[in-house]
């Protein structure tokens, strides 16, 4: 509840609905909708934007240059979030093939894979239901199955995951780990899907390489992290494992600048502002963690200093999607460019 | 099933009083979501959102209505809504079941599923649904579904005092739009058109049920020029996940054999 006229005469205490309950029932569609009352602050920050008089560009018109799309609610946990799965997706990967493929002696690598893999999906499943708006409804993600939804078809992955790993990394179950070795597959990638399936336009025209681009982000990832804490004796094929997923990282992150910059506005925030210093900082991270692998220093220095900057890497690229996600959807031009191209192109063919 | 219900927003007549948006509010009884004095010609609604089911743009431009009119402006107003689509982007990323399509054709948030995951939000093209931050769930026009069950008409087209807001069966209103844009190019203003009337003018979208007549480029109004469900693209990025399901498993494999044979060597 808020005061509205709170210099009046009359201060109203008020929900922002003013309807004054001694006269009027709340049934409507929209009464269920929580409110804390008026939004004051609101007001003072739009006030100061009032400047100068607008003026209706006919060339390259917007509307006063507000947003079109609504930008995304999701705050921190989300990117975490596909830094995490990542991580465990292709730790059970690795485990899976490890366990298929590499002698007995590196059962401690297959282990160690699984739970880092179980305590992955633990942590993601928090983070997914930490962003949610009504946290208690968490379940409701599995009430249906709807393949048109990346992130139904994400949470079923990851239930999938969560059950699998726990049987592996508890039990030792042989055909659970193959199992969640799979699904990981899926767990690590699918984020790029979830992402790309949306109205923003940066967003939407990285579709051909994002999932791509994560699945290598997590390969460099769980790499890293299975050098740094994990056993001596598997330390070659995480090495191996880190150095593919972090050059395929870096290769893939150009090639989804370039193809997002067929329209120039589009890739802006990949760019410039903070989501586009993010970006470069992930390429130059993900390149100095190679640079140091080949560096002639102790070898407990070396892995270390190669995991910390991966891993700091991969957070800047998840972080930078999710930032340049958020500075496409304020900018309504690079939606109408975007989709001016895509007219023009259907035209041309027609 | 029920007759296909939508809207037709005949952007000509409307003279921006927002007798639509308060009925909308007062109907719903939705709360304020703050009060703006923008600058931005009388437009202080400025975009849909959670408690904003109804939006007037006004847009002021620097030519004449028709060519020839006297002066150099005209001030263009438009009642702007959810256009419940035909391929819904909200309905489809939905990963709850919340949102459902109606026996109206009109695409629904179901208050008591939804568990405010925020998915569509970007999912939709036009910016219409939106997350109420005290409230946690997605919220967006409901073409007044509780309205239509008891044989009403929604709220905003009963308040429109031009029947610029223009309620009916879909079929029904798309004959009276052609009809009205052929009226309007008789009179000599040849910019008027359909906005998203039917599948074959917004493949993207394959029709909205609540489509427009314009006199200007969509962008004018703060509308995509060719919005497109999210999961027709999509479907690239499935096959990018293929891909990189194939590489990373190969990789694992590789690092596995690779990383073995050194250490044994």
């Amino acid at each position: 509840m808020a005061v509205r006229y709170r210099d009046s005469v009359e201060p109203v205490v008020t929900d922002g609905r003013d309807i004054d309950r001694d006269i009027g029932e709340l049934l409507g569609e929209g009464a269920q909708q929580r409110s804390r009352g008026a939004h004051d602050e609101h007001i003072a920050e739009m006030a100061e934007r009032w400047q100068a008089l607008p003026e209706a560009s006919r060339i390259d018109p917007t509307y006063y240059d507000r947003p079109l799309l609504n930008e995304s609610v999701w705050h921190w946990a989300i990117p975490t979030y596909y830094y995490v799965g990542g991580v465990t997706g292709a730790s059970l990967a690795l485990g899976a093939a490890v366990q298929l493929f590499a002698d007995r002696d590196l059962r401690a690598l297959v282990r160690q894979c699984r739970w880092i893999g179980f305590a992955g999906a633990c942590i993601s499943g928090v983070l997914l239901v930490a962003d949610l708006g009504r946290p208690m409804r968490f379940l409701n993600m599995l009430r249906v199955f709807r393949p048109t939804s990346p992130m139904n078809v994400g949470a079923w992955i990851l239930s999938k995951v969560g059950a699998a790993s726990s049987l592996a990394a508890i039990f030792d179950f042989e055909l659970a780990g193959l199992s969640a070795g799979l699904s990981g597959l899926g767990l690590a990638t699918y984020t790029g899907v979830l992402v790309a399936n949306t109205a923003v336009p940066v967003w939407q025209e990285s579709r051909r390489v994002l999932p791509i681009l994560f699945g290598s982000s997590a390969m460099a990832s769980a790499g890293c992290l299975l050098e740094m804490v994990g056993d001596q004796r598997g330390f070659a094929v995480a090495r191996t494992f880190r150095i593919s997923g972090q050059i395929a990282e870096i290769a893939l992150a150009f090639a989804m600048e370039k193809q997002v910059a067929r329209i120039e506005r589009v890739a802006r925030p990949l760019r410039s502002g903070f989501s586009g210093f993010l970006w470069r900082a992930s390429a130059v991270l993900a390149a100095s963690s190679l640079l140091v692998t080949v560096l002639p220093i102790k070898k407990r220095a070396k892995k270390f200093a190669a995991g910390i900057l991966g891993t700091l890497g991969s957070l800047a690229l998840r972080f930078a999607v999710d930032k340049a996600g958020l500075a496409s959807a304020r900018d309504p031009r690079a939606s109408f460019h975007l989709q001016r191209a895509q007219l023009n192109f259907t035209n041309m063919g027609a | 099933m029920a007759a296909q219900k939508g809207f037709f927003t005949d952007t000509t007549l409307c003279i921006g009083c927002k007798a639509c948006e308060v009925a909308c509010k007062q109907w719903n009884q939705l709360p304020d979501d703050g009060f703006l004095f923008t600058g931005m010609s009388y437009d202080n609604t400025v975009h849909l959102g959670a408690s904003t089911w109804r939006h007037v743009a006004f847009v002021e431009r620097p030519v004449p209505m028709k060519p020839g009119n006297d002066g150099a402006f005209s001030w263009l107003f438009s009642s702007d809504v959810c256009k419940h689509c035909a391929r819904a982007g909200c309905l489809e990323s939905c990963p709850t079941g919340a949102i459902i399509r109606t026996e109206y054709g009109s695409v629904y948030v179901q208050p008591d599923v939804c568990n405010g995951c925020g998915y569509c939000i970007v999912n939709c093209p036009f910016g219409v649904i939106d997350r109420r931050e005290e409230d946690g769930r997605a919220w967006k026009c409901t073409l007044c579904y509780d309205r239509l069950r008891a044989d009403m008409q929604p709220a905003c087209a009963k308040s429109c005092p031009t029947e610029s807001i223009q309620f009916g069966e879909i079929a029904e209103l798309r004959e009276r739009a052609e009809k009205r844009v052929e009226k309007l190019h008789e009179q000599g203003l040849n910019s008027a058109y359909l906005y998203g009337a039917n599948a074959a003018q917004q493949p993207g979208t394959e029709g909205l049920n609540a489509f427009f007549l314009l006199v200007d480029k969509p962008e004018m109004y703060n509308l995509p020029p060719n919005p497109t469900v999210p999961t027709k693209p999509a479907k690239a990025a499935w096959g990018s996940m293929a891909v990189g399901v194939l590489g990373l498993a190969l990789a694992a494999i590789g690092s596995a054999l690779l990383g073995g044979r050194e250490r044994a060597s």
